[in-house]
């Protein structure tokens, strides 16, 4: 699935433009993982592409259509996501209810959604949890429900829109094995919105947004090299990234042999 | 906040939670209605006797209903905390009301003296002052409330006046029978909230609604809109607990200080709810519509209704009980 944005603009007021002239292309089967400080305008990439938010001017394309009105609905029947805070999202009074309720809305046969519940359930590992209510889960399990969710419609981009940054360190982790399980099993474009580098990390492509525009696009490895650029994007590089960095400015031996070992090493290469 | 039972559907597998949520309704709407069907006691022994077997026959059926439920009676125990002042309050205006001529305590007389009302003034504040370490605040303000009925009754000199009051036997009756009445409505509507999941008790209400829609009135919007608020009851009471810990952890309490004060104190916590509850709403509209939500529009269920065998037993012994107070009252 092909996204790209064209020219695009877009303010809240008319005061404060978050995007200016954004271009950006996002390649079917990528994981890309938009990085930008509070208020960089990544998460609003992600509510325009959804049709949540109406941009001022430009085009944005799914699949080579253009998100208008008209092709709204049509759209986001390839694109799902997943938002920042769990309980906001969860719609349904049980975990069966709230997947069924985006597999209701696309109409679909109940055997369809009995199904699809139980598959997607199975695969984020909550099945056990099919009748709880949401009160009864922690916050990383009803992100894993609403992760399901997500999967269950079946679609070929899913968004993750800062989909840990409400969660305790096992809620993220529970959340970024997941990504990650997805990434592996299935063949789906995916765009992980977020300001934790580590998270960040997985992916294929790193964009980094500063003030509505993009300072950095690249593979991983390009993009933490460049530090100057995530300092001043107002970013925190890894801790295991800021060894290699110091070391860049001590004397050794085969100093860029360990240098490229590191990196192999960082990011799994 | 946490004891809020409206909205709270506890999960079972008991024969009431597998009733079709259109027979729990309409059941549930006829017996709460022929609650007020029994006729209020009238002034002779027989009447009396008719009216609070009737309410006792009921009280019966939904102790067995309860029961079927299998969900603890502290969770409907619970529900009816909440309402203890209305029932309290109601017998009060009742016992007070001048109705009937029997009169059970005539001539009740109240000295309002300056040590009988000294006393009663030290019980209050002492009452405020640990209550916070009373339990069962509520009967135990009940018993210092009778004490101080009684206590007035006595000259305890320095009398500046006397107030007399008549109890009347018919107010007892009356108080009890309407006390009754809102205890068996409250448990009744608790069995529906507690055995029903929010998403069946709209799909439910939306098929009885169903004959508007020639109408050309969107029931399903209606209904989705009952379904939310169902749902986020609960989630708005753990959030309201939340902000009046945050609140009481700078100082502000909730249970001391003169009006003025309290009413600052509840606009600390209306606020942020407020603000809270908007924010809530704009993120669920958003959620709802990236999942494909349109208002209107043709959607599938998940959960079919069917009516059963034991569907149909529960609304015939409905009927039988509705028709039967009908023919007792008439009678």
């Amino acid at each position: 699935m092909k996204v790209r944005f064209n020219n695009v603009n877009f303010s809240y007021d008319e005061e404060s433009v978050v995007l200016k002239n954004f271009n950006l292309t996002i390649n079917d089967g990528e994981m890309v993982a938009i990085l930008g400080h509070n208020g960089s305008g990544k998460s609003t990439i992600a509510k325009i592409m959804m049709g949540l938010l109406e941009v001022s001017s430009g085009e944005i394309y799914i699949n080579d259509k253009l998100l208008s009105q008209e092709t709204i609905d049509e759209c986001r029947n390839h694109m799902s996501i997943i938002f920042q805070n769990p309980d906001n999202q969860f719609v349904g009074v049980t975990v069966k209810d709230d997947i069924a309720f985006g597999l209701e809305n696309k109409n679909l046969p109940r055997e369809v959604m009995e199904e699809r519940i139980h598959k997607y359930l199975k695969l984020v590992s909550m099945e056990d949890f099919i009748d709880h209510a949401p009160e009864e889960l922690s916050g990383g399990q009803k992100q894993r429900v609403a992760i399901a969710g997500a999967l269950a419609l079946e679609c070929e981009l899913m968004i993750f829109d800062e989909s840990t940054s409400m969660l305790d360190p096992k809620g993220t982790k529970e959340v970024n094995e997941m990504i990650k399980k997805i990434k592996k099993e299935n063949n789906k474009t995916i765009i992980v919105i977020t300001h934790d580098l580590e998270e960040a990390s997985y992916a294929d492509r790193i964009i980094v947004l500063n003030n509505g525009f993009v300072v950095a696009d690249g593979t991983p490895k390009e993009v933490f090299k460049n530090e100057l650029v995530l300092e001043a994007s107002g970013l925190k590089t890894m801790e295991s990234v800021s060894i290699i960095h110091n070391l860049k400015n001590k004397e050794y031996k085969n100093k860029s042999l360990i240098e490229e070992a590191l990196w192999e090493l960082t990011f799994n290469e | 906040m946490n004891n809020i039972a409206l909205g709270q559907y506890v999960d079972g597998k008991s024969i009431i939670h597998k009733l079709d949520p259109r027979t729990k309704l309409l059941s549930l709407m006829l017996l709460m209605v022929s609650v007020f069907l029994i006729p209020k006691p009238v002034n002779n022994s027989f009447g009396r006797l008719a009216s609070f077997v009737m309410l006792l026959v009921f009280a019966v059926i939904i102790l067995i209903i309860v029961l079927f439920t299998k969900i603890s009676l502290l969770k409907y125990l619970n529900s009816l905390k909440q309402l203890a002042f209305l029932f309290v309050f109601t017998f009060i205006i009742q016992l007070l009301t001048p109705q009937g001529d029997k009169i059970l305590i005539p001539n009740l007389n109240l000295n309002l003296s300056i040590l009988g009302l000294g006393i009663i003034l030290l019980w209050i504040i002492l009452f405020i002052i640990f209550r916070k370490f009373i339990p069962c605040k509520l009967i135990v303000f009940l018993i210092l409330t009778c004490l101080s009925i009684y206590l007035l009754t006595y000259d305890l000199g320095y009398s500046f006046t006397t107030v007399t009051l008549n109890l009347y036997e018919d107010g007892l009756f009356n108080g009890a029978f309407f006390f009754m009445r809102i205890f068996l409505v409250i448990m009744l509507s608790t069995v529906l909230t507690l055995t029903t999941k929010p998403t069946d008790l709209t799909s439910a209400i939306e098929w009885y609604l169903h004959p508007l829609t020639y109408l050309k009135i969107n029931v399903s919007i209606f209904a989705m809109i009952i379904s939310l608020a169902l749902r986020f009851i609960p989630t708005l009471f753990n959030e309201t607990g939340k902000i009046l810990k945050a609140q009481s952890s700078r100082g502000v309490d909730f249970k001391e200080g003169t009006l003025k004060q309290q009413i600052g104190q509840i606009i600390s916590l209306l606020i942020p709810m407020l603000v809270i509850s908007f924010k809530r709403a704009a993120d669920l509209a958003d959620a709802m519509e990236a999942r494909g939500y349109i208002p209107g529009a043709p959607r599938s269920k998940l959960n079919v209704m069917k009516f059963s065998l034991s569907d149909l037993f529960s609304f015939i012994v409905t009927i039988v009980i509705v028709t039967s107070i009908i023919v007792v009252s008439v009678i």
